[in-house]
């Protein structure tokens, strides 16, 4: 999993360090300079071609589009993680609440109810497989 | 139509749970006609009888459990008096009561992420990106959501461009203007360095050198400070004798350090 990211990080360096030396040689031309422009803007195709080929290799690979925002925004991509893992953490929090509420709601109605329908609340438990009265 | 629905499913909804209050908490020996047949409306269901003073166990009324009345579920019947009982949930079933980030092991992510400060800046994640990344994408049109919502023509593969399409790329010599240097302007490198540094010492594991670093510096500063309070202490001692005013002063500040030795 971890080689096929690796491979196209690779090919996406090699491809911006290509962009960056055709940025040196054009930001300040010389006639001299035109072969290696050539060879630059060639090894670009072919960086290209590299890329493209490592789309098969991903296309199992799903992006949130909100990580798209973050960058546009030219914010860290990591803060979308970060804030994902907080929201799950707080809504896994208030889940446990409300299921830990309903437990103790659970166990304090039949508790009462025990004592107003002793033979009801009885025949409750058997059905449910419960031996002893909740305390 | 949607209040006339929800009336009617109301009103089968309260009849329903009528039966069900009535069966739960014991069908009575004399059970009241439903409030239809008096010709109410859906009223309140009728109260259940007064639990005792005492509250025993045995003070209950007795209840017609095991007869289910007559509009209950065939399904039901097994239920005893109790209508509508579904299954629990299975306890190996995965709810939010269990910490889910645990449980996917995902510990390690949200103590990376969550348990440090998240440089806010896309040139923190990509340091090695050269030009200006932190600017939003829709300043220069660079934004990839405008890449998903206008998708470039391709024409299906890329040919490597030849001889008579390479007489296209002849520049003119000299440098280029000021406007177009975008690749040369960089994000402030004073911040990168003090990010760095900070980076560095919220590892969990800081590599030698730096640690060393600090220890030399910490050393530098201890070996300065005698050096320094020697010099405050001369230059008192100096005041002092000047000033015959204030001779126990110039003493006791000097035992005091002394003291910190």
């Amino acid at each position: 999993m971890a080689e096929k990211f690796d491979h196209l990080e690779e090919h996406l360096e090699k491809f911006v360090e290509n962009i960056r030396q055709l940025g040196i040689i054009v930001s300040d031309f010389q006639p001299s300079s035109q072969a290696g422009l050539n060879q630059k803007l060639n090894f670009i195709v072919t960086g290209l071609q590299d890329i493209d080929k490592c789309r098969q290799q991903l296309h199992d690979i799903t992006v949130p589009l909100e990580v798209f925002e973050y960058i546009d925004q030219g914010r860290n991509p990591q803060l979308y993680t970060k804030e994902c893992l907080e929201r799950a953490l707080a809504k896994n929090e208030q889940v446990k609440g409300k299921i830990d509420t309903m437990k103790k709601f659970k166990s304090l109605l039949i508790q009462e109810l025990s004592k107003v329908f002793p033979e009801d609340m009885a025949k409750y438990r058997s059905i449910r497989g419960e031996d002893h009265a909740p305390s | 139509m949607k209040t006339t629905d929800a009336r009617h499913r109301d009103r089968a909804g309260a009849e329903e749970t009528m039966e069900n209050f009535s069966a739960l908490f014991g069908a009575q020996a004399d059970p009241p006609p439903p409030p239809s047949a008096l010709g109410f409306g859906p009223g309140k269901p009728p109260p259940p009888p007064p639990p005792p003073p005492g509250g025993g166990p045995g003070t209950a009324p007795p209840s017609t459990a095991a007869t289910a009345p007559p509009g209950a579920d065939k399904s039901a019947a097994g239920c005893g008096p109790f209508y509508l009982m579904r299954e629990l949930p299975g306890s190996t079933e995965l709810t939010g009561s269990t910490n889910l980030i645990t449980h996917y092991n995902l510990e390690h992510s949200y103590n990376k992420f969550c348990g440090k400060k998240v440089k806010e800046k896309l040139s923190n994640f990509l340091p090695d990106l050269p030009g200006m990344i932190d600017l939003p994408g829709s300043h220069d049109n660079s934004s990839l959501r405008s890449l998903i919502e206008k998708p470039p023509i391709l024409g299906g593969s890329f040919n490597p461009i030849t001889g008579t399409m390479l007489a296209g790329f002849r520049l003119h010599t000299g440098p280029l203007p000021e406007q177009c240097r975008l690749m040369h302007i960089q994000p402030p490198k004073k911040k990168n360095k003090h990010k760095h540094k900070q980076s560095r010492t919220q590892d969990p594991v800081p590599p030698e050198t730096p640690s060393d670093s600090d220890h030399k510096k910490k050393k530098k500063k201890k070996e300065e400070d005698p050096e320094r309070k020697r010099k405050k202490k001369e230059k008192k001692k100096k005041k002092n004798r000047h000033s015959p005013d204030h001779p126990g002063v110039g003493g006791s500040q000097a035992s005091s350090s002394s003291s910190l030795r």
